[in-house]
C-alpha cells in the first residue's frame, strides 16, 4: 500500500458534543489531498488529531507505517509531519531566519554541552542549518527578508514563512490549514504555483484544508467533504463538484439542519 | 532546489552594516572588559574607596561583595528559567537550599558516624564527618540540585503558567520545611532541624591550590581568604554568565524562545515541550546549587532560617528590574539589589535619619521595597532596566500565552 | 490506597478518643469557616481576571489588624464587658473593617492591576506578588511585629455538650456570621445586576463589554466583595487567634489552595475546600495517633495544592474544560 497516512475511525468528542465522528481517510504517497466543507465542518479538529494537538476519542491514525494516535505533536512533527495554522502562528519577534531555524530544531543536534562549548562540529551544524534556512526562505519566496522579524512581514510572506518553517521540519505530509485566506488573487495563485512545487521538486504529499474552491479545484488529486463531522463525499475534483449532497451541504438547502 | 547559488546579498549597504555591527561589538566587549577588570581589581581599590568622602560609604566591603555576587549569579541562573523559557518560577529558594545542604552535608561535621576525607584542604585529617574538597562539593552540589530540579520539573512543567508559578512556590515552601524538620527522619538526622549545619569547610585556598598553581608565598596567608573568595566568586559568576549566554544563542536557546512565545506552535515545530522546559528548569537548577554551596562554604554554614519565599522574590526582583531575559540587565539588577540588600538600604536608612532626624528603620521594610519596585517596574517598566530587545517587544505588543495545546497528554 | 490510609488513621483517632475526635473537629470547621471566607476572594477574583491575587491573604492580615484598632483601641471592648457589649462592638467593628478593605480591594486594582488587563497573565501575577509585599510592609509599620488578639471577648460558654464535647459561642459565633455571610453573597452573584454582571464578565468579558456590561465597574465590585469578605474573616480570626502582619501569608496559601481544591472559579467549591483543608489542618495538628503535627502543616497544604494541580487542576466540583482556558 502506498498510503502515506492512514485515519481509521477516528472520533473526536468535546463533551458532548461530537466534532469528527468516525472518519476514514487516507493520504497516498506524493499525492495532494484537499478537505473541505462549511465552518465548524470539524476539519480543524481533525488536523489537530493529526498533529497531535487533540487525542482522539476513538480511532486510530498510522503515519509512515508508525501508530501516532495520541503522540504529543513534536514526535509527530519529528516523525516527518510539517503543518501551518489556520490563524498564522509564527514566532512574531524572531527572525524569519530564527523561525525557520525552530522548525530544524528535531532535525539538528547541539546539545547542551556542545553549545556551551561551542566546539567545531556545532559551528559547522549550526553553519549548514543556516545556509540551509536561507535556501528555504529562497525557495518560499522571501529572498533578502532573512533577518527581518516575523511580525513586519506583509500578510502574504507570513503565509509563506509558515511554510518554509514548515518545510524546515524535514516532512514528507505538509498540512496547510487555509493558506490562502486573506490572500487576493494574484498571492492566491501564486501560492497554488507554490503547492504544486512542493510536490514535484520536494517530493512531499500534501493535506490542504481551503476554501477557495478555485485553489482546491485546482492542485487536487483527491477532495474529501466533511460536514457535521461527518464525511459527506470523497473523490476527484470533478467527482465532488457534481455531488448532490455537497452542493446541498453548501448551499444549505434547509435539508441538513 | 538550487543548492549552488550562496546567499550572497546586497553590495554596498551590506558592508556597511557589517563594519557597523563589528564596531558595536568591539564597543560592547571594550565596555564588558572593563567592567570585569573594575571588578576583578576591587580589592585592590575597596579601602581607598571607602575613605572617600560621602561616597565612601556606598563601597561596598569585600564581603558584601561576596554575597551580591553570588545572589546575583542565581539570578543569572533563575533568568534562564523566567526570563529565557518564560516559566515563572516562586520557588528558586529550593535550589539554593538544596546546593548548601548538599556542601554541608559533604563537608563537615554533620555524619560523624563516618570519618571520610577526599581532598579536603585545611581540615585536620582526624576530623569526624565527611570532608570532600569544596571544588567537588560545587560539582556535587550542582548534579544534586540539577536532580532535584529535573524531579520538581517533570511532574509541574505541563502546568499552565500561573499555576506552575503556585506550584513552584509549594516546593520553594516544602524544601525548607522538610530541612526545619529533618532532624529526625526515622531517627536518623539529616538537617540538624532548626540549628542548620554549621561549621562547613572552606574552599581550603590553601597549600595544595597554591603548590599546583604556583602562587606566590604573599598568597599563603589567611588574611587574604577573603580576596580569594571574592575572585572565586568572580570567575563563578563569569562562568554561569558565560553558559547562560552560550544556551541562549544555541539551538535549545532558540526553542527556549519559541516556547515562550507560542507553546503550541513550537511543539508543531519538533520541539519537545516537556523536555525543553524541563532542560530550562534543570539549568537554572544547576547554577542555583552551585551558588548555593558557594555561599554555604563562604559564611561556614546552612541554616533552614535563610531559605524562606521572600529570598525567591527578592531574587525575581533581580531578573525584573534589570530586564527579563536580559544577561547583562539582570546583573546590573542583581548587584543592586544584592548591595541595597547587604548594606544599601542601612546605608541609605542612616543617611536618611540623620539628614531628616526622624528615626525610620529602613531595612526592616527591605521587603515592602521590593514589592515596591517590582509593582513599579511591572506597571511602568515592564522590560526592565537594561532590556532584551525582543522582550522588550513582546512586553509592549502582547504574545499568544494562551496555549491551544497545553501539553497535558505528553508524555516524556 | 492513599485515601484507605487516611481513612483507617481518621477511624482509628476516633475509637481511640472519640471526643478529642470530635473537639478537634469543631477547631477544624471553625478555621475552615474563616479560610473560606479568604477563599472566596481568591475565587471571585480569578474567575474574573483569571488573577492569582496574591495580595489578598495580607489584604485579609491587615483587615484583622485594623479591626483590632476599631474594636479593641477605639471601641475599647475588653473581656470584662458583658456579651451583649462585645457583641455589638463586633458587629459595628464589621460593617466599618468591611467598607475599609472593599475601598482598600478596589483601590488595589484600580492601581496596581488594571492597567495589566492586557498584559501577558505573569504581569498581573508578578505586580499582585509585589502588591502582596506592600500590603505585609504596610501592616509592618502600622502594627509593627507584635501579635494581636482579640479572643476572650465572646464567653467560652457553651452552646451544647455532648459527652466531653462542647462547642463554645465562641466558636460558634464564626459560624453565626458567616452563614447569613454567605447566604448573602450567594444572592448577591445570583440575583443582582450587580452578580448577574459579574458572572458574564467572568465567562467572556468581551462579550459582556458588547452587551453594555461596564466591565470595569463589574470588577471593582468584584474586588470591593473580595475585600469585604477578607475582611468578615479579618475580624472572626482576631476574635479566635493572634495575628500579626505576615499572618496573611501562609493563611492566604492556605485559603489558595482551598479555593484551587474546590474549583478555581466555584463559590461552593471555595467553601468546601476550606472546610476540608480546615478539617485536615486540625486532624493534622490536633490528633494524638500518628499525626505529622503543625511542623508539617505547610507540606501537607502544599502537598495537596500540588497534587490537585497536576492531577485535577478542575478541582472538586470545577467542570473539565476542553482547552483547559
Amino acid at each position: 500500500m502506498a498510503d502515506l497516512l492512514t485515519a481509521t475511525a477516528v472520533r473526536k468528542d468535546f463533551g458532548g458534543l461530537v466534532a469528527v465522528n468516525d472518519i476514514d481517510f487516507t493520504i497516498p504517497e506524493r499525492s495532494i489531498v484537499s478537505l473541505i466543507g462549511p465552518n465548524g465542518a470539524g476539519k480543524t479538529t481533525f488536523f489537530n488529531m493529526l498533529t497531535g494537538v487533540y487525542n482522539p476519542t476513538a480511532g486510530r491514525i498510522v503515519f509512515a507505517g508508525v501508530d501516532v494516535t495520541g503522540k504529543p505533536p513534536h514526535a509527530i512533527t519529528e516523525l516527518g509531519v510539517g503543518r501551518t495554522f489556520q490563524n498564522i502562528r509564527l514566532f512574531s519577534f524572531m527572525t524569519a531566519l530564527e523561525n525557520v531555524l525552530v522548525g530544524m530544531h528535531a532535525r539538528l543536534t547541539g546539545g547542551i554541552v556542545r553549545s556551551i562549548l561551542r566546539t567545531p562540529g556545532l559551528r559547522r551544524e549550526e553553519r549548514v542549518a543556516r545556509d540551509r534556512a536561507r535556501e528555504l526562505l529562497r525557495f518560499s519566496g522571501l529572498r533578502g527578508r532573512d533577518d527581518e522579524l516575523a511580525r513586519n512581514l506583509p500578510y502574504g510572506d507570513q503565509r509563506r514563512l509558515e511554510v518554509a518553517r514548515a518545510l524546515a521540519t524535514e516532512p514528507q505530509l505538509l498540512l496547510l490549514d487555509e493558506p490562502t485566506a486573506g490572500m487576493n488573487p494574484q498571492e492566491t495563485d501564486a501560492f497554488t504555483g507554490f503547492v504544486s512545487r512542493l510536490r514535484s521538486e520536494q517530493d512531499l504529499s500534501v493535506l490542504l484544508i481551503e476554501h477557495d474552491m478555485r485553489v482546491v479545484m485546482g492542485v487536487s488529486d483527491r477532495v474529501t467533504v466533511l460536514d457535521y463531522g461527518e464525511k459527506i463525499a470523497e473523490g476527484t475534483p470533478k467527482e465532488i463538484q457534481h455531488d448532490e449532497r455537497v452542493i446541498e451541504a453548501y448551499l444549505g438547502t434547509g435539508a441538513t439542519a | 532546489m538550487a543548492r549552488e547559488q550562496r546567499a550572497t546579498g546586497g553590495g554596498g549597504g551590506r558592508a556597511a552594516l557589517l563594519a557597523r555591527t563589528t564596531l558595536e561589538r568591539l564597543r560592547s566587549r571594550a565596555f564588558l572588559l572593563v567592567a570585569i577588570g573594575l571588578l576583578l581589581f576591587y580589592p585592590s581599590y575597596v579601602d581607598s574607596a571607602q575613605d572617600l568622602e560621602l561616597m565612601g560609604e556606598f563601597f561596598p566591603s569585600l564581603n558584601s561583595m561576596v554575597i551580591m555576587i553570588v545572589f546575583t549569579m542565581m539570578a543569572v541562573g533563575l533568568n534562564i528559567v523566567v526570563g529565557y523559557a518564560g516559566l515563572l518560577d516562586l520557588g528558586y529558594v529550593a535550589f539554593y537550599a538544596a546546593g548548601a545542604y548538599t556542601a554541608a552535608w559533604f563537608a563537615s561535621l554533620q555524619f560523624e558516624q563516618v570519618t571520610f576525607h577526599f581532598g579536603a584542604v585545611g581540615v585536620s585529617e582526624d576530623l569526624p564527618g565527611i570532608h570532600i574538597s569544596i571544588w567537588l562539593v560545587l560539582l556535587l552540589a550542582a548534579l544534586f540540585t540539577t536532580v532535584v530540579g529535573i524531579m520538581i520539573g517533570l511532574p509541574t512543567l505541563r502546568l499552565r503558567g500561573d499555576y506552575l508559578a503556585i506550584v513552584t512556590l509549594g516546593f520553594g515552601e516544602i524544601i525548607p520545611q522538610f530541612v526545619r524538620n529533618g532532624d529526625s527522619i526515622a531517627g536518623f538526622d539529616l538537617t540538624h532541624g532548626t540549628f542548620g549545619i554549621s561549621p562547613i569547610d572552606s574552599p581550603g585556598f590553601g597549600s595544595t591550590l597554591n603548590d599546583t598553581f604556583g602562587l606566590p608565598e604573599s598568597y599563603r596567608q589567611a588574611t587574604n581568604a577573603q580576596e580569594l573568595f571574592f575572585w572565586t566568586a568572580v570567575v563563578l559568576l563569569l562562568f554561569t554568565v558565560f553558559c547562560s549566554v552560550r544556551l541562549r544563542d544555541s539551538r535549545l536557546g532558540r526553542a527556549w524562545i519559541a516556547i515562550r512565545e507560542d507553546e503550541t506552535a513550537a511543539a508543531a515545530m519538533g520541539v519537545p515541550l516537556m523536555r525543553t522546559k524541563t532542560w530550562a528548569y534543570a539549568l537554572g537548577a544547576f547554577f542555583g546549587g552551585i551558588a548555593g554551596a558557594y555561599y554555604a562554604s563562604f559564611k561556614s554554614g546552612a541554616f533552614p532560617a535563610d531559605f524562606y519565599f521572600n529570598i525567591s522574590i527578592f531574587l525575581l526582583c533581580m531578573v525584573i528590574l534589570g530586564g527579563i531575559g536580559s544577561v547583562w540587565g539582570v546583573i546590573v539588577g542583581g548587584m543592586v539589589l544584592g548591595w541595597l540588600n547587604v548594606e544599601g538600604l542601612a546605608t541609605i536608612g542612616s543617611k536618611v535619619n540623620e539628614a531628616t532626624g526622624i528615626d525610620f528603620e529602613v531595612p526592616k521594610y527591605q521587603f515592602g521595597i521590593y514589592g515596591f519596585i517590582i509593582v513599579l517596574m511591572m506597571l511602568f517598566r515592564p522590560v526592565g532596566l537594561i532590556p532584551e530587545r525582543r522582550h522588550q517587544r513582546e512586553l509592549e505588543e502582547g504574545v499568544h500565552d494562551e496555549p491551544l495545546y497545553d501539553a497535558t497528554h505528553e508524555g516524556n | 490506597m492513599l485515601v484507605g490510609l487516611i481513612v483507617v488513621w481518621l477511624l482509628v483517632n476516633f475509637f481511640k478518643d472519640p471526643s478529642e475526635f470530635a473537639a478537634v473537629f469543631l477547631i477544624g470547621l471553625t478555621n475552615g469557616t474563616v479560610y473560606g471566607l479568604v477563599a472566596i476572594g481568591y475565587t471571585l477574583v480569578y474567575g474574573i481576571l483569571q488573577l492569582i491575587n496574591f495580595a489578598h491573604g495580607d489584604v485579609f492580615a491587615l483587615s484583622g489588624l485594623v479591626s483590632f484598632t476599631v474594636l479593641v483601641d477605639w471601641l475599647g471592648v475588653t473581656p470584662a464587658d458583658s456579651t451583649a457589649v462585645a457583641v455589638g462592638g463586633i458587629l459595628f467593628t464589621l460593617v466599618v473593617v468591611m467598607a475599609v478593605f472593599a475601598t482598600v480591594n478596589v483601590t488595589i486594582e484600580f492601581v496596581a492591576y488594571r492597567r495589566l488587563r492586557h498584559a501577558p497573565r505573569l504581569a498581573a501575577l508578578i505586580t499582585a506578588i509585589g502588591m502582596s509585599f506592600i500590603v505585609q510592609n504596610v501592616g509592618l509599620a502600622l502594627y509593627d511585629v507584635d501579635f494581636r488578639s482579640a479572643s476572650g471577648l465572646i464567653p467560652r460558654t457553651n452552646v451544647f455538650e455532648i459527652g466531653d464535647v462542647s462547642y463554645t459561642w465562641n466558636k460558634f459565633m464564626v459560624i453565626l456570621i458567616t452563614v447569613p455571610v454567605l447566604v448573602l453573597l450567594t444572592w448577591f452573584v445570583a440575583s443582582t445586576r450587580h452578580g448577574k454582571a459579574m458572572r458574564a464578565t467572568a465567562q467572556d468579558r468581551d462579550a459582556a463589554a458588547m452587551l453594555g456590561i461596564n466591565v470595569n465597574r463589574t470588577i471593582s465590585v468584584t474586588f470591593a466583595l473580595a475585600g469585604a469578605l477578607a475582611a468578615v474573616g479579618g475580624v472572626l480570626f482576631l476574635t479566635q487567634f493572634n495575628m500579626r502582619y505576615d499572618t496573611g501569608f501562609e493563611l492566604g496559601l492556605i485559603a489558595f489552595t482551598a479555593a484551587v481544591l474546590g474549583g478555581i472559579g466555584n463559590l461552593t467549591g471555595a467553601v468546601l475546600g476550606a472546610t476540608l483543608i480546615g478539617l485536615i489542618q486540625a486532624f493534622n495538628e490536633g490528633l494524638a495517633w500518628h499525626a505529622p503535627g503543625s511542623d508539617w502543616t505547610r507540606s501537607i497544604v502544599f502537598g495537596i495544592l500540588i497534587a490537585i494541580l497536576v492531577f485535577r487542576p478542575e478541582g472538586l466540583l470545577g467542570e473539565r474544560t476542553p482547552e483547559g482556558a
